[in-house]
């Protein structure tokens, strides 16, 4: 909402400038976005007449002219525009002029020619962004007059009316709001004539439209808008059209009431209001054609559509040049109604912006007498007729008529004042607030006049009063309390120590978007069917994302682009699923590249592979984990599924070569992502002390060759079925192969373990542990058919 | 004998200050001192020396062993410091460390856990709620009228069934109040969608900090009390604040916060956060669903508050485009 300081001035007077008015209303919760000064506010600028023009001798682009500025004697100006002729009247800075820029006007030399000041652009002058050529004056101007009073300056202030504050999308609801800040009163505009409605009623439906009325207007001469009209419309960003267009914006910027004219003599019958047809269509003042449905309010005559209720007026019926006779229509739709309408058919107005936030009722008649008396003034128009219509019985128009104001009476407790607020208010004060707000105190409460539709409860009232003391009367008080943790607070505490321990793992945690395209919701690793939104804005954020590794994947080809090497990334979030729980918590990791960055003692580092990935994922996950062979489809080349106690909890998985290559990753791409709520959900189970062993431990090793593809999961097990009381930790410490088959068969391997052996009571004998050791040795053999090595 | 043991003496003293190497030194050790060493055969010697002799030989003997004994550990002790010494000499103390290099967890990430941390100082548990959220806990219990503009498709984003994927991290004041009663303490930490295109400042996606508090006697004070003792622990302790009324359908009366303060890197005031006490409209929603009047508005007050945790984030780390916080850039994140 864009105010003008010199009509709020007008409305109310106040000592503040500018500055201290922006701080005063942003304090009051209608916060000011922009200060923007117009006009022209520059000292020694004048209106001067071109006397002669001549070609300047040494520039082929200039011109010497000789102007009268009024001062009695002609000035001799170099000028470098073209658009002027002799006799024209220009504004001419004279020496001692400050222009913006701090740019000071001087008598001076212009290749060899004196020149006694500048004759300016709008631009210039700060006028408009008309840089080309000179700013050409009305021919009755007079010459000598400053441009100050010709362009008076003035500031606009940019309000953000917050959508409550309906009351405040005029001039003069600002008007109130800094009276009631300032402890000064109202200007009114005008004085409130009663008067009486005449017999032919409007036919109005029952819904949608509160008050109606049209008053017609004769002897209307429709031109260019006066100066001053045509001056504060722009200077708030409204385009001037002619009077009667400009009068109705005049009067929605000054009371806040949207007004429409109609060209009398172009409609056929009576005017009414009433849905439109199916598929009726109008073409409005923006130029378009709108198809309406029956949800659409519109303004009729007996042949067609005429105006789109509260949105935007019709072509056919608008007032133009050669219009005489004008129906002006005030009134009050209902706001949900133009709401509706505006946005589907993707067209907002002035008018419908204050629909749509509510227009006070009471004010429909006080608009409409406003406006005829400002265009008897500019159109010298005649009243005649003022016709109403009626919806409702909701709406008093008999009152309405007769000026009186709809009041509300709303309660109000002074010790629900301070359960409120914290601290007392003064009753005086609370008193002069809201009577300073236009509110009266009656029994108990107050009556809140319609035009504050906002204020409908006792809280309401409250805020008012917090509003205008301000939060530094209620001094901050600190209040705690013990608070159990919560279902959230465990799953959050599990969450971070993942994340915290993925960290020292070396991974970068990614916070992908979860609204993801298409392709972005291919999974390798998730199957399960995705949930859409209904109405994406692109194609870029269409599915809730089923799965992480897909944000990770593109993440590390952005990654590689940019040069990283060694590329770790996790990420732990939400994934979502049309079928069983819809949010899920998700863990996904994803390694490529080398599996530590080369130094200066270590040059080179050897490829991430799955043992890294496995590693990271127990660590991250805090748990043992199994991983099992399962099948693998492009673009994984080997997959594994994870267990957690058995239960599969995710998968993961190396990229295939080819599709490595695809993501622009040169190395080794491998991926997992596992479901957290099961492991989140869990209870932190107390880790139990166990005795530290007290006899020292004695350590055999056990080498063998073994077939290729034995697992060692399988050795591990053979080892446990054994039930050796003696055997402590069983650690792998050799796996070698041969690719070329020459000290070893291509399709064995040998592995190399240490086991542990110890007692918990005594040390062991050297005989002792020899027979365990033989009996292992002797099973692994007997069951697995390995060869040992001695 | 006496001449002999002097002779041993210094012939002994001199071959050790003489020598240059430990194993050197251990063959002089046994040469003297050995079980077969000279000085042993001289002890062996002893019985021939005459009574009255033996106290002053044995003497001499004792004295002759223990000089060798320790001109022998006093040499070997300072060529072990040469050597040792050797070790350090030369290590380009320049070189760049090494160490196995940790990841580092997402900027905004740290400033939610900075954040989670001084609320749960201040007493505040966590609470969660689905992203996906009916319009009723979204917008209804939150007293946005029916034709609130926030509900339209331009701006949100809905499901086929009529859900919508919620605006704000309001909804979890809702999903709180629908299952515990009074006294409530929480905060949210969560992600919010608006229909907005993507630029240097707006994402569809973002995450932001909810709190409320529902109890006995809570007041405005209160309010300001807590939003501003929580901003100081985290801007520092020069931070200022401007509470300026505003508008939300779901607080009354409502502010936003505009803070100054140098973690912020401006000396302009930046509007951080919005809150307001609970507006009763809110509490009469949930007691009609719930049944009952587990939430009196005329015992129970409340004050709620949030802030985006992306745009603070942004703020104080001087990140210039919100893009960066989705990208997964490891240049980025190694930064924080």
């Amino acid at each position: 909402m864009k105010v003008s300081l010199k009509w709020l001035r007008e409305l109310v007077d106040f000592p503040q400038d500018a500055q201290a008015l922006a701080t005063l209303l942003t304090h009051a919760g209608v916060e000011v976005e922009g200060i923007e000064t117009k006009g022209v506010s520059i000292d020694h600028v004048v209106v001067a007449q071109i006397l002669e023009s001549e070609q300047h001798p040494n520039a082929d682009r200039l011109s010497v002219c000789k102007v009268d500025d009024g001062s009695g004697e002609p000035r001799q100006i170099v000028c470098g525009a073209k658009n002027f002729k002799v006799g024209d009247k220009v504004p001419l800075a004279q020496p001692g002029a400050v222009m913006p820029g701090d740019f000071k006007i001087k008598v001076g030399k212009l290749r060899g020619v004196e020149s006694q000041g500048m004759m300016c652009s709008a631009k210039e002058l700060g006028i408009s962004a008309d840089g080309e050529g000179l700013l050409i004056l009305d021919s009755n101007s007079s010459v000598g007059t400053p441009l100050k009073s010709l362009f008076p300056g003035d500031t606009i202030l940019d309000l953000e009316i917050t959508p409550n504050r309906a009351d405040l999308l005029s001039h003069e609801g600002i008007a109130r709001e800094v009276a009631a800040l300032t402890g000064r009163s109202v200007k009114t505009p005008h004085v409130f004539v009663p008067e009486v409605a005449a017999a032919d009623p409007i036919e109005v439906p029952a819904e949608g439209c509160l008050a109606y009325s049209v008053r017609a207007l004769d002897g209307v001469c429709v031109q260019a808008s006066p100066e001053w009209l045509r001056r504060r419309l722009e200077s708030l960003g409204l385009r001037s059209i002619n009077n009667v267009v400009d009068v109705t914006n005049w009067v929605m910027m000054e009371l806040g009431q949207p007004l429409h004219a109609f060209d009398a003599d172009k409609l056929q019958g009576a005017i009414r209001v009433r849905y439109a047809k199916e598929g009726e269509s109008i073409l409005a003042l923006d130029g378009k054609k709108y198809v309406l449905t029956p949800e659409d309010l519109v303004i009729a005559d007996d042949r067609a559509a005429l105006a789109i209720a509260g949105v935007m007026g019709g072509e056919e019926s608008g007032v133009d040049f050669s219009t005489k006779r004008v129906l002006l229509e005030s009134a009050t739709f209902d706001s949900a109604r133009v709401r509706r309408t505006s946005r589907r058919l993707g067209l907002s107005s002035d008018s419908s912006y204050r629909f749509e936030r509510g227009v006070d009722v009471a004010g429909v008649f006080r608009a409409s007498q406003r406006a005829a008396s400002l265009l008897a003034e500019v159109a010298s128009a005649k009243f005649s007729a003022l016709q109403i219509g009626r919806a409702t019985g909701a709406v008093d128009f008999g009152a309405l008529l007769q000026g009186l104001t709809p009041v509300k009476h709303v309660p109000l407790r002074l010790d629900r004042v301070v359960s409120i607020l914290g601290a007392p208010v003064a009753e005086a004060r609370i008193d002069q607030i809201l009577t300073a707000l236009g509110l009266t105190k009656d029994d108990g409460g107050w009556d809140v006049p319609s035009f504050r539709s906002d204020l409908t409860r006792e809280i309401d009232l409250i805020e008012e009063i917090a509003r205008v003391v301000g939060i530094e009367h209620f001094p901050a008080t600190t209040r705690a309390r013990f608070s159990e943790s919560s279902e959230t607070d465990r799953r959050y505490d599990r969450l971070m120590k993942m994340r915290r321990a993925a960290v020292g793992q070396g991974l970068f945690e990614a916070r992908s978007l979860t609204l993801v395209s298409e392709a972005m919701a291919q999974s390798p690793f998730v199957r399960g069917s995705v949930l859409r939104v209904k109405n994406p804005l692109n194609e870029d954020q269409v599915v809730l994302r089923p799965s992480l590794v897909p944000g990770l994947a593109a993440a590390a080809s952005r990654n590689a682009r940019a040069g990283v090497k060694a590329i770790r990334l996790f990420e732990v979030g939400r994934v979502f699923f049309s079928e069983g729980v819809e949010e899920r918590s998700h863990l996904a990791i994803l390694l490529s590249g080398p599996a530590c960055l080369p130094t200066w003692r270590c040059a080179s580092a050897p490829e991430v592979d799955l043992f890294d990935l496995k590693g990271v994922l127990e660590a991250v996950v805090g748990r043992h984990l199994q991983f099992v062979p399962a099948s693998a489809e492009s673009p994984l080349g080997l997959v594994v599924e994870i267990r957690l106690a058995g239960k599969p909890i995710g998968m993961a998985g190396w990229f295939r070569p080819s599709v490595s290559r695809e993501m622009d990753l040169s190395g080794n791409v491998l991926a997992a992502e596992l479901s957290l709520d099961g492991i989140l959900a869990e209870g932190d189970a107390q880790a139990l002390y166990q005795e530290l062993p007290r006899f020292p431990s004695v350590t055999r090793d056990i080498a063998f060759v073994a077939p290729k593809d034995l697992p060692h999961q399988r050795i591990l097990e053979v080892l446990g079925e054994a039930k050796e009381s003696l055997l402590g930790e069983v650690s792998l410490f050799d796996v070698f192969v041969d690719p070329k088959g020459e000290k070893l068969s291509m399709e064995q391997k040998s592995l190399a373990y240490s086991l542990t052996y110890r007692a918990p009571d005594r040390t062991l004998t050297a005989d002792e542990v020899g027979v365990a050791h033989e009996r292992l040795k002797q099973r692994i053999l007997s069951e697995l058919g390995v060869q040992v090595r001695e | 004998m006496e001449a002999q043991l002097e002779s041993l003496r210094s012939d002994a003293i001199a071959a050790i200050l003489a020598c240059s190497g430990e194993s050197e030194l251990e063959q002089l050790r046994v040469r003297f001192l050995g079980r077969g060493g000279e000085l042993t055969a001289l002890s062996d010697r002893m019985r021939e020396v005459s009574k009255e002799d033996k106290p002053r030989i044995g003497k001499l003997l004792n004295e002759t062993r223990s000089a060798v004994t320790t001109t022998l550990d006093e040499r070997k002790a300072a060529l072990v410091a040469v050597q040792e010494a050797g070790a350090f000499s030369g290590i380009d103390v320049t070189l760049p460390g090494t160490a196995f290099p940790v990841g580092a967890l997402h900027p905004i990430t740290q400033l939610m856990d900075r954040a989670t941390a001084i609320f749960r100082r201040m007493g505040f548990a966590l609470a969660d709620g689905p992203d996906i959220e009916s319009e009723w806990h979204c917008f209804d219990a939150l007293n946005t009228p029916a034709d609130h503009p926030a509900r339209n498709e331009q701006d949100t984003f809905y499901m086929p069934d009529g859900r919508l994927l919620r605006t704000h991290t309001s909804s979890i004041q809702i999903r709180t109040l629908e299952r515990v009663s009074p006294p409530v303490r929480i905060i949210a930490p969560g992600a919010a969608y608006r229909r907005d295109e993507v630029d240097a400042t707006h994402l569809a996606q973002f995450n932001q900090m909810e709190g409320l508090y529902v109890d006995e006697g809570v007041t405005l004070g209160d309010l300001r009390g807590t939003l501003e003792f929580f901003f100081r622990e985290l801007f520092g302790k020069d931070a200022k604040f401007r509470f300026r009324p505003h508008f939300f359908p779901f607080t009354e009366p409502s502010f936003e916060v505009d803070i100054q303060s140098a973690a912020l890197g401006t000396d302009r005031w930046l509007e951080i956060a919005g809150c307001g006490m609970v507006d009763p409209a809110v509490f009469d929603a949930v007691n009609e669903r719930r049944g009952g009047r587990v939430l009196d508005p005329e015992i129970h007050t409340g004050f709620a508050f949030g802030f985006g945790l992306d745009r603070l984030a942004m703020i104080m780390a001087g990140v210039p485009d919100i893009r960066l916080f989705t990208d997964s850039d490891q240049r980025f994140l190694s930064q924080f």
